[in-house]
């Protein structure tokens, strides 16, 4: 909370969340959320299920748009940005989608060159050996020429993930990278994870609720409930800060400052039980 | 789409639906020229929503032509004007069923498909990894799909027109025995190229087509992305692309004949 | 690649098979067709009549297409029709007396110019002439002849009016022609309906000159042609007394649907009792000839 005004490129920080304030539908989403994401780190966010940990990211790309405060990728506020240059932010920018998002019409090669055909007028050999060499890094190059319906869901997930990363971006933002996995395919994802932001210092933001997982890759960790970050710090010393909300979370306890129960009017009264039930 | 509707609102939904579809056509118009570097999807599309409709469209053209060639030899016969069957079945046609007819199997054939293919490319989040990549999806997805619909329509018209001459051509001559000469001389001499082929065919068809493309285009668009929403918004399809046709086949009779 | 290439194939298949539906829609079953053929060569013929005869329509020779009418054009101070002929080159020998006649294809089809050849050695050049030519036959005047129509109504002076009941009067209208042996003798004056013998009571006019009218005679509703309006038609009885003003025909005969006369001629069905229209039971065929049977 230092320097709100620019973040320089060559400032630790990529993207800087200050004073973020949405509302959908009546419901407060971020309440004056701030937030600094460093570069070449991998970062997680966690929380409570909806609490908007996928919407933050929608942020960060321009899906979506505060309606206070700014969002700043790389020194650029996105909510200001035209339509055009926002699309030049996102090619370098990649998303990998909670259920992959892969194109059913096309097989997997032509799945990861998809943004190399749409955006470059590469000859066909280079776009080839580019889309080789990230299938190989994921390890599918075997699979190129299925389709995405003869794909399981880790291999298609590691096809999305190459197809994320084949213009070498400066960002990847997982949306819940190992939901629907099983071990072994969520073990391959967090190595990928893991070596792509060690060989190519990647900056990674990593939605999950998988807190093995996360503790073995993530640098740093914020846990946000109820549009506020409620507790940060890296995974060794973020369990033990003492605050209710990660006692809750990291011990998983089923009431504490997560209700169990969802707001309601008075049980008793909702039952008949008690006088003045209408 | 909220659930709960009155049924006092349905006719404000109904106003607000074609205007969000009128400008939806125009963010479509806006995205055409960008959607001019994808032209290799455009060739794909018509091949989706045109090739593969061609089957459809000629058995249905046939039998449209034979049923019409049964049917008005017997009426012409009354009045002993058998030679007359040619023109008349392919006035008959040219100026109606011809564009009518292949507009109402287009919306159930491509239309369809179209809608269910956007709705579910929108349900499995494809659309919102488009915008990812940085691809517009209204000039990537939704406008080839518009100008497929647009360039087939009149082509698969043709098709039907032919097939059902041929079809009208079949009972009348080989079977009822109209003489093949009187046939057509009766044909060529009655149906104008201009009037009947170009403007009914052509211009009425290219109509329905961009009509049907942009309701089918539309309706997966702005789908719930849910498997109940596409499957509620494939039938709209249908419904709303079969009222839009037959609608704007009077207006644009009234004006081109 | 190869999946994009053999879409583009399909493609490309399916937009050359429209196309040539279209140039097939276009070029073979519209006028187009008739302005495409051979070398021709063109001959004039002249017509009193053309009738409905249009441009581009067929020039045929023992029932076959050999040209079209190229033009129809009326030369000025002359009341005939100047009509060319485009004919192939092909069917270049006509000879120099050959018969050009306007024919009908049908009772509801187009009219064609058709050739029927002579026995001269010598053709018919280019830009000639055929001198033998029959006009068009008007289908109204077949009919009539056939029915017992006339032509229309002359002008009328001094009148007497007379009655006749009908039991159906068709599309008779005030003002339709009153004829006697194809000849308009008068009009009709007024159609009202009786209140009292709940049929139709119809006054005519008839001119002074045609005061020799047997009182006995018929009155018959007929239609001149086969869309032509309707008319009555006095048949002279044998009485010795003439009809005067204010009196009453009793012997009639009502209107007969035109389409049941027509269809039965044309369709040849058996003879019927035709008693849903009119209360005589004539067929077509018998026409008006035929003495009428009165109904009071």
């Amino acid at each position: 909370m230092t320097d709100p005004v620019h973040a320089k490129p060559d400032d630790r920080t990529l993207v800087r969340i200050r004073g973020l304030t949405t509302v959908l539908s009546g419901k407060t989403v971020f309440d004056k959320l701030d937030m600094d994401i460093p570069r070449g780190k991998v970062t997680a966010i966690m929380g409570p299920s909806g609490t908007g940990k996928t919407t933050l990211l929608k942020h960060i790309t321009g899906q979506m748009r505060g309606d206070v405060g700014e969002v700043r990728v790389d020194g650029l506020n996105v909510p200001e940005l035209s339509r055009d240059e926002l699309f030049e932010l996102r090619e370098r920018i990649g998303y990998l989608f909670q259920n992959s998002a892969l194109l059913t019409d096309f097989d997997v090669f032509e799945n990861v060159a998809f943004p190399l055909r749409q955006h470059t007028k590469l000859p066909e050999v280079l776009i080839r050996n580019i889309v080789l060499t990230k299938l190989q890094a994921v390890g599918l190059r075997g699979a190129a020429s299925l389709t995405p319906s003869e794909l399981s869901g880790g291999m298609a997930r590691r096809v999305a993930l190459a197809r994320a990363i084949v213009f070498d971006p400066m960002l990847i933002l997982y949306d819940e990278p190992f939901v629907g996995l099983d071990p072994i395919a969520l073990n391959q994802v967090l190595k990928l994870i893991r070596t792509l932001n060690e060989t190519l210092g990647i900056t990674s933001v990593l939605v999950a609720h998988e807190l093995e997982a996360i503790k073995q890759v993530a640098d740093h960790i914020y846990l946000i409930a109820n549009g506020k970050v409620v507790a940060q710090g890296d995974p060794k010393t973020i369990a033990d800060d003492g605050s209710p909300w990660t006692r809750q979370f990291f011990g998983g306890d089923a009431d504490g400052p997560v209700p169990f129960q969802y707001p309601a009017d008075d049980y008793a009264q909702a039952l008949g039980f008690k006088q003045g039930a209408a | 789409m909220s659930a709960q509707v009155g049924r006092e609102n349905v006719v404000l939904q109904s106003l607000a639906q074609i205007g969000a579809c009128g400008l939806f056509l125009l963010r479509i118009l806006a995205a055409l020229p960008r959607s001019l570097r994808h032209a290799g999807e455009t060739v794909r599309q018509l091949w989706f929503v045109g090739a593969m409709s061609l089957i459809i469209i000629m058995t249905c053209g046939l039998f449209v032509g034979l049923v019409l060639g049964l049917q008005l030899y017997y009426v012409l016969a009354i009045f002993g004007g058998t030679s007359a069957t040619g023109s008349v079945v392919a006035l008959a046609i040219y100026r109606e069923l011809g564009p009518v007819v292949t507009g109402l199997l287009f919306a159930g054939r491509a239309g369809t498909s179209i809608t269910a293919e956007i709705g579910l490319m929108r349900a499995t989040d494809q659309i919102a990894a488009m915008e990812m990549m940085a691809v517009d999806p209204i000039a990537y997805v939704a406008a080839p799909r518009f100008l497929a619909g647009l360039i087939a329509m009149p082509l698969l018209c043709c098709v039907f027109c032919a097939m059902g001459i041929f079809g009208g051509h079949l009972v009348g001559v080989s079977w009822l025995g109209v003489d093949n000469g009187t046939f057509w001389s009766n044909m060529t001499a009655n149906v104008d190229l201009w009037k009947d082929v170009i403007n009914s065919v052509i211009w009425k068809s290219a109509a329905f087509g961009a009509v049907i493309s942009l309701i089918a285009v539309f309706q997966g668009y702005t789908t719930a992305p849910t498997s109940e929403g596409v499957a509620y918004a494939t039938t709209r399809t249908v419904v709303a692309s079969s009222i839009a046709i037959l609608a704007l086949d009077f207006v644009l009779t009234a004006f081109l004949m | 690649m190869s999946q994009r290439k053999s879409y583009a194939v399909g493609t490309g298949l399916f937009i050359v098979l429209g196309f040539a539906a279209l140039a097939y829609l276009a070029t073979q079953t519209t006028s187009v067709a008739n302005s495409h053929q051979g070398v021709s060569y063109t001959v004039d013929a002249q017509f009193a009549n053309v009738g409905q005869l249009k441009e581009g329509a067929p020039v045929k020779v023992a029932g076959v297409r050999v040209g079209q009418v190229q033009s129809i054009a009326l030369e000025p101070g002359k009341d005939v029709a100047d009509v060319t002929l485009s004919i192939d080159k092909k069917y270049a020998q006509i000879p120099t007396d050959s018969v050009a006649t306007i024919y009908t294809s049908g009772l509801l089809g187009d009219q064609y110019v058709g050739v029927q050849f002579g026995g001269a050695k010598t053709y018919v050049a280019n830009g000639g002439h055929i001198g033998l030519t029959k006009s068009t036959q008007p289908l109204e005047d077949m009919l009539g002849k056939f029915l017992g129509g006339g032509s229309a109504a002359d002008a009328i002076g001094g009148t007497y009016s007379v009655t006749a009941n009908f039991t159906n009067v068709g599309a008779l209208a005030v003002g339709a022609p009153v004829k006697m042996a194809g000849v308009a003798i008068g009009s009709v004056a007024s159609v009202k309906a009786d209140p009292v013998k709940l049929n139709a009571l119809v006054t005519m006019d008839i001119d002074k000159k045609y005061s020799q009218i047997p009182d006995d005679s018929a009155a018959a509703i007929f239609t001149s042609g086969l869309i032509g309006s309707q008319y009555v038609a006095i048949q002279p009885g044998g009485s010795p007394n003439s009809l005067k003003d204010g009196d009453q025909l009793i012997l009639t005969q009502s209107a007969v649907q035109l389409e049941d006369l027509i269809g039965k001629f044309l369709v040849s069905g058996s003879p019927n009792s035709g008693s849903n229209a009119g209360n005589n039971g004539n067929n077509a065929n018998n026409g008006p000839s035929n003495s009428p049977a009165g109904k009071h």
